[in-house]
């Protein structure tokens, strides 16, 4: 009896540290309201599948499959009600910040990619209307429209930041400005934010020793950092040829040992041919001088 | 001289026992060689090898066989070839791949030579000497012995070749165990990435090589009655020899899993807790305990190097020799750097199907065919040889 009493306590207090670890994800409710500005299409949804293909499926596996990775917390399947009764806000709140072990997709994806992944995903969600986003529309921000543009002289990136009103572009003061450049893994951010001053202008210095491609080309991107949801979101990106010219041959233009066969380093080739050929050398001079044990029989004979 | 000339070469005959033995291993092969044509006929997926585990049995087998070439022979030589045959299509001279399948090439004919040349005086005399010759033999001898007559320049032929033979063989032995050791060390897997794999391969094959010779000694001296040739002497000495290499395989596997179980680097540890506490434990332990530990102890002692429990021991080692290539094989492929996932569930265990180890028989049984037959062909211990240590010369006394 006694024994079975501490199984119990034992399992209880089991219980208790799971639940203790896992306090949940809470989206916090100014974010759960947020709706997508436009409405679901087909192409969206195409859209949204390769993203999810790419990014989510690792994890999640194929909605409706319940493939998804074996690890802890557990991702799911994310056709199942457990995502499809949260709302678009939720889910997008969810994507954008990420949460160990799920990544934060605030850098990876934008927000149309974001929207249109859970497009793809509502695809899958019995019963989901989405909330009209003509009605939504007047609870939204300010649309900002960014430009950006480099200044010789001043040796800096200039965004500029506009608002889009009923009347008309009209410059944008106050946004907060996030400049970075393109690497091959995810962005680089530049330098901290800046909010745009009375003309709608951010200036960001720029490093005059910033590697470019071959031609100095640096791809470059600015979006409005606002968290407090006054302005939506806004991104530009730009090509522009102000980096340093960098010109590093690729590890496979040479010959190394790592290449292919046609570029195989020449002391590689040099040792090999040459130790066959010493090798074979002697195999062959053997088998031949072993030949002559006959000859030396006739020899004697004659 | 007769004497010596029958007790070595008596066995050269076919009798009725070679005949069982080899409709046994005849038949034995047929059955391997239906699973062969099976797998030729229906492709490599009807053996239990998949994306992820993509060596299994016969690259545990292959690895075991290039170790135990080291008797230097054929036998192993004539396996690895036909293990590997397939991929000399596109040659890189920097994969470890095209180096191994070269080497092997050579080494196969350095031993073919190494076993030939000593045999060459033999078959004259025997040719000329030995009554019970069987008379089909006689045309293969007359024409291997390539007319010797004991001429001076024919020895001096013969021992010139042995000599450079016998130096090209040492490199040649070197490179084939340890490019066999690189096709696994070039890569990063855990289990795989060390710089003392060419070493710890070249000790392991000193140690398989060691024991498959006590084993063929034992039986060749049982069934071919040679006991006053291979004596308990050749034996005792046989065993300090694999005392002394097993020593040595044993610094080499210390010093390969305890480097890496200090440091306990993510991936070492997955792939270390899973030979010395998970799935691949008993094996693990069996081998290296039982296959090593346990051997070396015994055998310091001079009874268990008798012929009988020696050949026990050595028969023990070279079955723990085979698992623990298979310890290197498996384990490092069931665990990539990348997660496994979204692959059917044979994608990610292997297990061997009875196909796989109907081939891998296969191969055993095809080494002890060569054995067999080259055994009872050919003298086993070299008759001239034994003959001029004691002071006899085969050649003249049949002249006078």
């Amino acid at each position: 009896m006694k024994k079975l009493f501490y199984i119990l306590l034992l399992m209880v207090i089991t219980l208790l540290r799971v639940e203790a670890q896992n306090p949940g994800w809470i989206v916090p409710d100014d974010q759960k309201g947020k709706i997508c500005l436009v409405k679901f299409t087909p192409d969206m949804v195409k859209q949204g599948e390769a993203l999810y293909m790419k990014n989510c499926q690792s994890c999640h596996g194929i909605p409706t499959k319940k493939n998804f990775a074996a690890i802890q917390p557990s991702p799911g399947d994310l056709s199942e009600p457990k995502a499809g009764t949260q709302k678009d806000g939720e889910l997008f709140y969810r994507i954008t910040t990420g949460k160990v072990p799920m990544p934060e997709f605030r850098n990876i994806l934008s927000e149309d990619e974001r929207w249109s992944v859970i497009s793809f995903l509502r695809s899958f969600h019995k019963g989901y209307v989405q909330p009209d986003p003509e009605k939504m529309a007047a609870s939204m921000g300010k649309r900002i429209r960014l430009t950006m543009a480099y200044d010789t002289a001043k040796k800096k990136i200039m965004v500029k930041a506009v608002e889009l009103t009923k009347n008309g572009p009209v410059s944008a003061k106050g946004a907060e400005i996030i400049v970075f450049v393109q690497r091959y893994f995810g962005n680089m951010q530049l330098a901290d934010p800046k909010p745009t001053s009375e003309s709608g202008y951010a200036g960001f210095d720029w490093p005059q020793d910033f590697p470019g491609d071959k031609t100095g080309k640096v791809i470059l991107g600015a979006r409005v950092n606002d968290p407090t949801g006054s302005m939506q979101e806004a991104i530009v990106r730009d090509t522009l040829t102000i980096g340093l010219p960098t010109n590093k041959p690729s590890l496979t233009d040479t010959r190394a040992m790592w290449s292919t066969r046609e570029k195989a380093p020449v002391w590689m080739i040099l040792t090999y041919v040459l130790a066959v050929i010493i090798v074979w050398y002697f195999i062959f001079y053997i088998i031949l001088s072993v030949l002559d044990i006959r000859k030396i029989k006739q020899i004697k004979k004659t | 001289m007769d004497q010596i000339i029958n007790d070595l070469s008596h066995h050269i005959r076919l009798n009725k026992g070679f005949f069982l033995w080899m409709g046994f291993l005849a038949l034995a092969f047929l059955a391997c060689l239906y699973a062969y044509i099976q797998q030729l006929r229906y492709g490599l997926g009807v053996a239990g090898i998949r994306d992820y585990i993509s060596w299994g049995l016969y690259i545990s087998n292959f690895v075991f066989f290039v170790a135990s070439s080291l008797i230097g022979m054929l036998i192993s030589a004539v396996l690895g070839l036909i293990g590997l045959a397939y991929v000399f299509l596109y040659a890189r001279f920097q994969s470890p791949i095209l180096w191994d399948v070269t080497v092997i090439t050579t080494y196969f004919v350095i031993s073919l030579l190494l076993l030939f040349l000593p045999m060459i005086p033999d078959m004259a005399v025997l040719y000329k000497r030995f009554a019970n010759l069987p008379s089909w033999l006689k045309p293969v001898y007359k024409v291997l012995s390539l007319n010797w007559t004991d001429h001076p320049e024919q020895n001096r032929i013969i021992h010139r070749s042995i000599y450079i033979l016998l130096i090209l063989i040492i490199p040649a032995a070197l490179s084939i165990h340890t490019v066999t050791s690189w096709l696994f060390a070039l890569t990063v897997r855990p289990g795989w990435d060390s710089t003392i794999f060419g070493p710890y391969f070249v000790s392991g094959a000193f140690v398989a090589g060691s024991a498959a010779v006590i084993i063929a000694m034992f039986f060749f001296r049982k069934n071919y009655k040679l006991q006053d040739y291979l004596t308990d002497l050749h034996f005792n000495n046989m065993g300090k020899v694999l005392v002394l290499v097993a020593f040595v395989y044993l610094y080499f596997n210390i010093n390969e899993y305890l480097v890496p179980g200090y440091k306990l680097k993510r991936a070492d540890a997955v792939h270390l807790k899973e030979l010395m506490s998970g799935h691949f434990a008993l094996t693990f332990w069996l081998v290296q305990v039982g296959g090593l530990l346990i051997p070396i102890v015994l055998m310091l002692f001079r009874k268990m190097r008798k012929p009988l429990p020696l050949t026990l021991i050595s028969i023990v080692v070279l079955i723990a020799a085979w698992f623990k290539r298979y310890l290197i094989v498996v384990p490092a492929m069931a665990h990539p750097f990348l997660p496994v996932q979204h692959v059917p569930d044979n994608f990610k265990v292997y297990s061997p199907t009875l196909i796989e180890i109907a081939i891998t028989l296969l191969s055993f049984i095809l080494v002890l065919i060569i054995i067999t037959l080259i055994s009872k062909f050919f003298p086993v211990i070299p008759v001239v040889e034994t003959a001029k240590e004691k002071g006899l010369d085969p050649l003249k006394s049949n002249e006078s």
